[in-house]
């Protein structure tokens, strides 16, 4: 049996991904200590555990130092990177939307979209035809338009919450997003019997 | 100039010494194994027409490199070897010898949007094999893919074979219109299964039809054996053909390096027949690919078909296995006054096989740090003599 090594995102998805695999039947340590950790090896299942920003899981897999990972679909939609998407885990489930201030209109010569899923966005309003001017942000969206920096933002929404706090509302549902399990083409190849049999494990539990 | 004085243009690399020697090991020992299978190596130009090469070419049009001619035509870097030499071949060779075969080893440009790191140009080997319609022709395209490997001393690796009659037919069979078929296809063409699954759902087929499609999803990239395909197909040429491609493997005894894959699917529709990847250990892409072609050869307005593949260097060279090849250096250093016993000595140790480096001693700011590199040290000098 070869060594899988799975990249996975830190905090709250790992926990969950974790108690996934526990559940499918996985030799797994009920408590792993991840503090500070970023590898956890577990010889009786031969999986080693990398632990990675969200947004590196892709990465990682894409390269073949991780053979599997889980990664968010916005970040495979944002990031387009050279990876097989075999299986939604449907957990952390939320969705990409536009919002902004209530009430208003897009401005009409060219709006602002603030933004940290700058590919995303321009995809989205080319595809309906709106010229826009994409800015690209790392944090704290709700900002720009309250500020008066974008006309929209376009972000990730699971409750809504965040948008109401900040007195925005939302406009338009982009695409559903959800955790996926993704593999790098060669290890898809090369270790086959090992990843089909994770996935089949996986997709009864998830279904 | 603004750039600074050491920049590249995006994506393209120097070769050093070490990786140069790499190279050149590979490209003699395939050139050797394929010539040895009577395979003959063409050079193509670096620059094509747009119009002819850079448009029928497998490679995304926006990895072309372009510029423009005196005369205001648009031309590219060639992104590939398949296309100029499908060109080649229909425009002149063709008339002279039936099947051809040729084979090359040359740089491909594609322009990187990526990661700033990822080569832009690099080596690729393969070989096409133009005028032979058979299924004896795609198995000696595969078989020769093998051995070609294997003569790297490369062990770990897979080849997994598809056919895009297989896949159509079957996309064709269990869905209703000829958009959700393509629909369908484009989402294998970038590996999305779960995408693949999500729209056989919004389809709303009949039961037994998105059943069949999402069983076959899961099942058709580990299928053990080609009967276990049968099932999803009607009997037509496509799945006879990959039958006998099967036995032809089987009889040269090579199955355990190839798997079966029916979502493998191109986004070029002059891939008609089979195709195939090459996957090894050692490196998360892939090594290369192929397959049949006669789409590509009907568009440059022949009626023959075509079969190759082609190897990435630079991966290639990522999951050779380590060889240590050193050669027997020696360093000659003399003073000016023996420059002529200096060049005597330097001769006969070239004869004698070694590389042989003459260096003036006067010419030398650290003798020390120069001399360490060789392992030997000949010095001439005045005290030599007496």
């Amino acid at each position: 049996m070869s060594e899988l090594t799975i990249a996975m995102p830190k905090g709250r998805i790992f926990e969950e991904a974790y108690q996934m695999l526990i559940d499918v039947g996985f030799n797994l340590p009920e408590e792993v200590e991840m503090s500070r950790k970023l590898m956890i090896e577990i010889p009786e299942e031969k999986i080693r555990f990398i632990l990675a920003k969200p947004t590196d899981v892709p990465v990682y897999v894409e390269h073949g130092v991780a053979d599997i990972g889980i990664a968010g679909k916005d970040t495979l939609l944002e990031q387009k990177r050279n990876v097989h998407e075999l299986l939604d885990l449907k957990i952390s489930q939320c969705y990409i939307a536009s919002a902004g201030l209530p009430n208003t209109t897009m401005n009409e010569i060219a709006p602002r979209i603030a933004t940290k899923y700058p590919n995303i966005a321009m995809n989205y309003y080319k595809e309906i035809g709106e010229q826009v001017e994409i800015i690209e942000l790392n944090g704290s969206i709700e900002l720009a338009p309250m500020i008066g920096l974008a006309d929209r933002i376009v972000d990730i929404v699971s409750t809504g919450r965040t948008l109401k706090e900040n007195g925005l509302v939302e406009y338009e549902h982009i695409t559903d997003v959800s955790s996926r399990l993704i593999a790098n083409p060669v290890s898809y190849r090369m270790k086959s019997a090992r990843i089909q049999e994770l996935v089949t494990r996986l997709k009864k539990f998830v279904n | 100039m603004s750039l600074k004085m050491f920049e590249k243009p995006l994506g393209m690399r120097d070769t050093f010494p070490v990786i140069y020697e790499k190279i050149e090991t590979v490209r003699q020992t395939g050139r050797k194994f394929l010539r040895a299978r009577g395979y003959d190596f063409i050079e193509t130009p670096s620059l094509e027409y747009f119009d002819t090469v850079g448009k029928a070419s497998a490679i995304y049009d926006a990895s072309l490199f372009k510029l423009v001619d005196s005369q205001g035509n648009t031309l590219v870097l060639r992104p590939d070897m398949t296309t100029p030499i499908a060109r080649v071949a229909t425009s002149k060779l063709l008339k002279e010898k039936i099947p051809l075969r040729l084979a090359y080893f040359a740089n491909v440009f594609r322009a990187q949007q990526t990661e700033g790191g990822r080569p832009a140009e690099f080596g690729q080997m393969g070989i096409e094999v133009i005028g032979d319609s058979t299924v004896f022709a795609d198995a000696e395209v595969i078989i020769t893919a093998i051995h070609l490997i294997q003569s790297f001393g490369i062990e770990s690796f897979k080849i997994t074979i598809g056919h895009a009659g297989v896949l159509n037919c079957i996309l064709k069979d269990y869905t209703e219109s000829d958009e959700q078929a393509s629909t369908l296809r484009k989402l294998l063409v970038d590996r999305n299964y779960v995408g693949f699954e999500e729209a056989v759902e919004t389809f709303h087929l009949p039961k037994t039809k998105s059943d069949a499609l999402l069983q076959f999803i899961n099942e058709a990239t580990t299928f053990a054996s080609i009967e276990e395909i049968e099932k999803y197909v009607r009997k037509n040429d496509a799945l006879e053909y990959m039958q006998q491609l099967i036995e032809l493997i089987k009889a040269a005894d090579l199955s355990q390096y190839v798997a079966l894959d029916f979502t493998l699917s191109s986004h070029m529709n002059y891939y008609t027949g089979m195709l195939f990847e090459v996957f090894a250990e050692g490196s998360g892409f892939e090594l290369g690919n192929g397959g049949r072609y006669d789409g590509l050869l009907h568009h440059f307005g022949s009626e023959v078909g075509a079969t190759g593949f082609g190897i990435r260097i630079d991966r290639l060279l990522e999951v050779l296995p380590s060889k240590e090849t050193e050669d027997e250096t020696v360093a000659v250093i003399f003073n000016e006054l023996e420059y002529m016993k200096a060049l005597q000595i330097a001769n006969n140790l070239r004869e004698e096989g070694k590389r042989v480096t003459l260096q003036s001693k006067n010419g030398l700011i650290n003798e020390e740090a120069f001399t360490k590199q060789f392992g030997q040290v000949v010095y001439v000098s005045q005290e030599d003599l007496a």
